[in-house]
Parts: C-alpha cells; structure tokens; sequence
C-alpha cells in the first residue's frame, strides 16, 4: 500500500514561495491503476516525484509500503554517455537484481539490437523511453508511475508496455499522470483530479472526466 | 526464471545490503563513465597519479635537493605528491558532482551522500593501488622498503576521510546557490599546497613554530606517512587524534549542509 496524508510542497521562486501542493491525500492499493488527471502545471510532476522520494514533502507523510518506481517518462534515471547494456547493469545493481537475467530481459523487450552498446546519449526519445520502460518492468516493481509520454511514445511499443502492465494487474499498481481522456480510460480503472494543490477522487472514470472538463 | 519480488521490509541487513548495492553499483558506473571501456581504461585511475608524481619526485631527484636528515628524496617527493593529488581530486570534483549526476537521484535509493562516497572510495582506491605500485618499484631500484607500510595506507584513508567531510561541505556549497564555489575551489586547492605539508617537515622549523604549524591537520597526515615510511631516523611530529577529530568535525558538518541542500537539488 502507498499513503499519502496531507502532503504539502512548495518551491521558493525568486525569493516567493510557490505552493504548489496544498495537502494531497490518497491511499494506492495493489492492483489499483488510476490515473491523475491535471491542467499544465497542476503539480502532476511534483507528486509524481513526491510519490517516488525522489523529492521530499515540506508537510505531511508518505508511506510507502510496496516498492515504487522511478517516474518514468521524465529524463533522468539514465546515463547519457554509458551505453544502454551499462544502464541496465548499473539499475540492476542498485536494487540488488540479478545482471544477466534483467540484460536479458531489457534486450529482449526494448528491441534495441546492436544500440544497447552505444551511448544511451546517441537514443532517440523513443528508444530511451523504450528502454527506461523494459528496465523498469525487470526490475519488478509494485507500484509504476507513468508518465503519459511514455503511454503515448510509439503506438506499437505502447501495445507491448500496456499488455505487461496489464498483466501485472493484482500484484501491481499504476499511477498514471496525463492530460488525455484516451489514455486514462485505455489503462485506468479509476481516475483522480489534481486541481488547486489538492487531488480529488472520483468513483468513476467519466464522473473523473466531467470535472476535469469543467475545470 | 523471473527472480522474486524486491520487498520493502524494513531491516538493519536489508538496510546495508541496499547500500553495499548502490555503492558498488555507483562505483562501477562512476569508472565506466569516466574511463570508458575502450583503451587503457581503467588503467588511467592508478597511471594518472602515477604520472604526476613521478614527474615531480624527478624533477627534485634530478634537482638534487638533499633532504635535511639524509633522506632518500625520491620516495619522499612520491609520498608528497601522491596524498596531495588524493586531496585534489576528491576536493575539486565535489562542487559539480551533485548535479552532474541529478539524473541519478530519479532512484529514490541513491542518496546525495552515496555518490559523494563512490568517488571517495574509488579516488582513494585508485591513489592507494598506485602507490603500492609505485613503493615497490622504488624498493627493488633503490632498496627503500617501507618500515610500516599498513601505516601509509592508513595515512592515506586518514586524508581522504578529511577530504570527504570538506568535499561534503563543498558540494553542499555548491548546490546552495553558491554556483562561483568551483571557481573558488580550484586556486585554493593550488594555494593550499605549499601549507598542506607536502613539502616540508615539522622538525625543520623552530618550536614555536613547529606549534602553529601543526594545527594544520594535513601536515599530521604527512608526517604520519613519512614516520610509517622512513621509521624513527628523524624526529616526527603528529597526533593522529587531532586528525580524527577534525575528520569527525568535518563530516558532520557535511553531513548536515548536505541535508540543508537536498531539497535545493534541481533534478
């Protein structure tokens, strides 16, 4: 399980504080796949980087209880000038997994053939995104948060990362941020609104859609 | 076979294990990043070190600067020059390590603290490696074996336990706004040298001096690896308590800037 409760965060900005989340609250279970919908600049990021301790809250707690990802779909988590084979090792080695077989795995699923050995750096976004996705999904994760980028990236691979997603369903959740109804109803089975710093829950994916419109 | 979940149950082993993880998998990529695979690799850790000190102890030896108490000149510029390239280079490279590896903080289990230790470790490593390269081939040319050679190596991870705790501050500096520290860094390294006591003993100088020079910390690491090298033919002045308290002091004061400057972190 992963709990968020009354969660604030703000960014000094030419000397102003920015708040940017006022106290978001949520409770993410196993097999939860919901999405986060949110205007440009709503704070989808900042949760997602709240969520995943790659930043820490000024306010509130968060309690994780299941192992959560990188956010995938935002740069960073790979290394520009190692090759792609070397990403892999280094992540592999970071949460303790076995090298080979997640090499293994990424080159099978990322189809990068002979660029796995050149500078990630060399990459199209999409075969960053494709191979930022395969590792992820090596490592295993309880809880993936998804950036919509990565969903959208190259429909095909889109097809493959959506069916192993999918069948991890019941022993993992997706936290999915985007702005796009399609997407949030092809992966979600519920949907939540980031408006004002807060994050409201709706019980149903068009009742989610209804508010957001109306934002 | 698909190998197990990753479980977040909390415990101490869990807890080291994770870190003896990161830091050996942060080590690895901090060598392939910097050294590449192709060529000598590797093998620029220990040959760059190597390089610059044997030019300097050359250039003394060639000089011919006898050394007060008859010691032998070539191992004593070698064991000046190699602590001092260890405070270097784990000094200097500290103000921009944080955010040329922002990329890495996208992994919640690496901490600021952990890529600051990698290149300790590595920097020390590679130091110590060539050094006892370097010991050795002076033993069997010139038959200037070290008395102690465990107290060297000790005098070594002493600098660069100190150097850690400055790099820690540095860095933290260095992510706090004060993007100019790099600037500041790299002439106060070169202009730390001639105080470090890389080139002088403490003995040489008159006792009134002797006490104001030996609140430096570095000069109780120098004269420590020389007292481990040489023996007891000249007198040595250190306190190897004094060092560890400054360590201590240090990496403290780090560890706490470090903390003050992680939500400032741009990643």
């Amino acid at each position: 399980m992963l709990r968020l409760e009354g969660v604030w965060k703000s960014y000094r900005v030419r000397g102003r504080d920015k708040e940017v989340l006022r106290g978001v609250d949520a409770a993410v279970w196993k097999g939860d796949a919901i999405g986060i919908l949110g205007r440009n600049g709503a704070g989808k990021s900042t949760l997602m980087r709240l969520i995943a301790g790659v930043e820490h809250p000024n306010a509130g707690r968060i309690q994780r209880e299941m192992s959560i990802s990188w956010p995938l779909g935002y740069g960073g988590a790979l290394h520009g000038n190692l090759s792609g084979a070397d990403n892999v090792r280094f992540v592999a080695r970071i949460y303790g997994r076995p090298v080979d077989w997640t090499l293994g795995f990424c080159e099978e699923f990322a189809e990068l053939g002979e660029h796995m050995r050149m500078p990630v750096r060399t990459y199209s976004s999409g075969m960053q995104s494709r191979l930022a996705l395969a590792l992820s999904l090596a490592v295993d994760f309880d809880c993936y948060l998804v950036d919509e980028m990565v969903a959208a990236g190259d429909a095909r691979f889109a097809g493959r990362g959506r069916e192993e997603l999918m069948a991890r369903r019941g022993r993992a959740a997706l936290i999915l941020v985007s702005h796009s109804e399609e997407l949030v109803r092809n992966f979600c089975t519920s949907a939540a609104v980031l408006q004002d710093g807060k994050l409201h829950f709706h019980e149903d994916l068009d009742q989610a859609f209804a508010a957001y419109r109306a934002l | 076979m698909r190998p197990g979940p990753i479980l977040p149950e909390p415990s101490l082993s869990r807890a080291l294990r994770v870190q003896f993880n990161v830091l050996g998998a942060l080590i690895m990529r901090e060598m392939h990043a910097r050294f590449g695979r192709e060529n000598l690799g590797y093998v620029w850790l220990f040959v760059e070190p190597m390089i610059l000190a044997g030019c300097v102890a050359t250039l003394h030896h060639i000089a011919g600067h006898g050394l007060p108490g008859g010691l032998a000149p070539f191992p004593f510029y070698v064991l000046s020059y190699t602590p001092y390239y260890l405070l270097r280079s784990i000094v200097t490279r500290a103000s921009t390590a944080l955010e040329a590896n922002a990329a890495l903080f996208f992994h919640a289990r690496v901490r600021l603290h952990d890529v600051l230790m990698a290149r300790t470790v590595l920097e020390c490593a590679a130091v110590l490696v060539a050094l006892t390269i370097f010991l050795t081939g002076v033993g069997i040319l010139t038959d200037n074996w070290p008395r102690e050679p465990l107290g060297i190596a000790m005098g070594l991870v002493l600098m660069a336990l100190l150097m850690h705790g400055v790099a820690l501050l540095v860095a933290s500096l260095g992510v706090l706004g004060a993007h100019n520290v790099d600037r500041i860094v790299h002439p106060a390294t070169y202009l730390s040298l001639p105080a470090s006591g890389a080139f002088f003993m403490v003995w040489w100088f008159p006792a009134e001096m002797q006490e104001m020079i030996l609140w430096i910390p570095t000069v109780h690491v120098y004269e420590f690896v020389r007292h481990s090298f040489y023996g007891d033919v000249v007198p040595f002045h250190y306190d190897i308590s004094y060092l560890g308290a400054w360590i201590l002091v240090t990496n403290t004061l780090g560890l706490v800037a470090l903390r003050a400057a992680r939500p400032h972190l741009e990643t």
